[in-house]
């Protein structure tokens, strides 16, 4: 299968997106690294538009030709102190690994997100050490390695080392500096 | 023979300089204690607060935060406070995790006071705490004396966390330090 990365587009999640969302949401292997559920029927795929991805801050569906095969979502944290800072995390259908499109789709979420929040400086990705795939898309589409958290967190009940990785307003900046 | 004048460096003295070093609740009954470290800018550098101007506000302070902690000590040397060490705790999916954090009275820097009370807190909350897996700690960058307390207190340094918080209205760069239930400790 090849894909033509300049297909790939961010928008906003629509309730008609359930059924191609249960199609890549409804696999193990897609929610492995996720706290989400796998998803068992499309009516809560439909649910979970509605309730989670719709009202979210800033989370986009990664679209072929529209049809939804993934997200992103950027979280900003909530308080005084802290949002400054913001989460990141993305997936793309199992069928649709191997093919550049996460790491587009993280360019493109990364560069449209400090332009809609200004006031974040630091963005956030956490990956699980043995989740190498997410560890290069995380990587190539510029995120900084800091370090291994060790035990730092459960996963779907398993106690995880996860790697932190930052991209920095600063970063995004001097990029586009280059850039032009 | 020579007239030379020697520099004292400042060394770590040895442990039985301060034989009576523990670890108690801090209370209301503390204030005057409290005030020394408080009020005091250089202790106050790369905390989140200003130093304390007034006995209110430390009594405040006490009572609101101390008191209801789920884990703070006073830092005690003849059982008179000098500082205080904290652990806080999280809920749901981070609750394998405690974020350490200690201060101590200026005149007290340089002897190891500080890695002995980190110490003794690694010693206790792993079995106090049986859902405790990670003790991290978090230390500016340019907070040199902290981390060699943590190194020296077995604590593994992770990485630097790039504008990981907003410190006094700045961005500030932090190293990341855990210690695990499952480490070596040093004792």
């Amino acid at each position: 299968m090849e894909i033509e990365l300049s297909k790939i587009s961010l928008r906003p999640f629509k309730l008609e997106d359930a059924d191609d969302f249960f199609l890549f949401a409804g696999d193990d292997q897609f929610t492995m690294n996720l706290r989400w559920k796998t998803l068992t029927s499309k009516q809560e795929a439909l649910d979970h538009i509605k309730d989670v991805c719709i009202p979210h801050p800033w989370r986009r569906s990664i679209c072929i030709d529209d049809r939804s095969i993934g997200f992103v979502s950027i979280f900003p944290f909530s308080g005084e102190e802290d949002k400054f800072k913001a989460n990141f995390g993305i997936g793309v259908a199992v069928k649709y690994w191997g093919h550049g499109i996460a790491t587009r789709a993280a360019r493109m979420a990364v560069s449209q997100f400090f332009v809609d929040f200004p006031e974040v400086v630091r963005l956030e990705a956490f990956v699980d050490v043995e989740n190498l795939g997410s560890q290069r898309v995380v990587e190539k589409a510029g995120f900084q390695k800091e370090g291994v958290l060790r035990k730092y967190a459960y996963v779907k009940g398993k106690l995880r080392d996860l790697v932190l990785y930052s991209f920095l307003s600063t970063d995004f900046h001097a990029a586009q500096a280059e850039a032009d | 023979m020579e007239d030379t004048s020697v520099v004292q460096l400042h060394q770590n003295k040895p442990e039985d300089e301060c034989p009576n070093l523990s670890l108690r609740p801090l209370d209301v009954s503390d204030i005057d204690a409290f005030m020394v470290w408080a009020t005091d800018a250089k202790v106050a550098r790369f905390c989140t607060w200003e130093p304390y101007t007034n006995k209110e506000d430390g009594l405040s302070f006490i009572k609101n935060t101390v008191v209801p902690h789920p884990w703070l000590r006073a830092i005690c040397v003849e059982d008179r406070p000098i500082g205080t060490i904290s652990v806080t705790s999280n809920s749901g999916n981070d609750k394998c995790r405690g974020e350490l954090g200690y201060v101590l009275a200026s005149k007290y820097w340089g002897r190891g006071i500080a890695t002995r009370a980190v110490g003794m807190v690694a010693e206790t909350i792993f079995d106090e705490w049986p859902h405790l897996e990670r003790l991290e700690a978090l230390v500016d960058v340019e907070n040199l004396g902290s981390q060699r307390v943590l190194e020296k207190a077995g604590f593994q340094r992770e990485g630097v966390l790039r504008k990981y918080v907003v410190l006094k209205g700045r961005s500030r760069d932090m190293v990341m330090f855990s210690l695990l239930s499952t480490d070596h400790r040093p004792t």
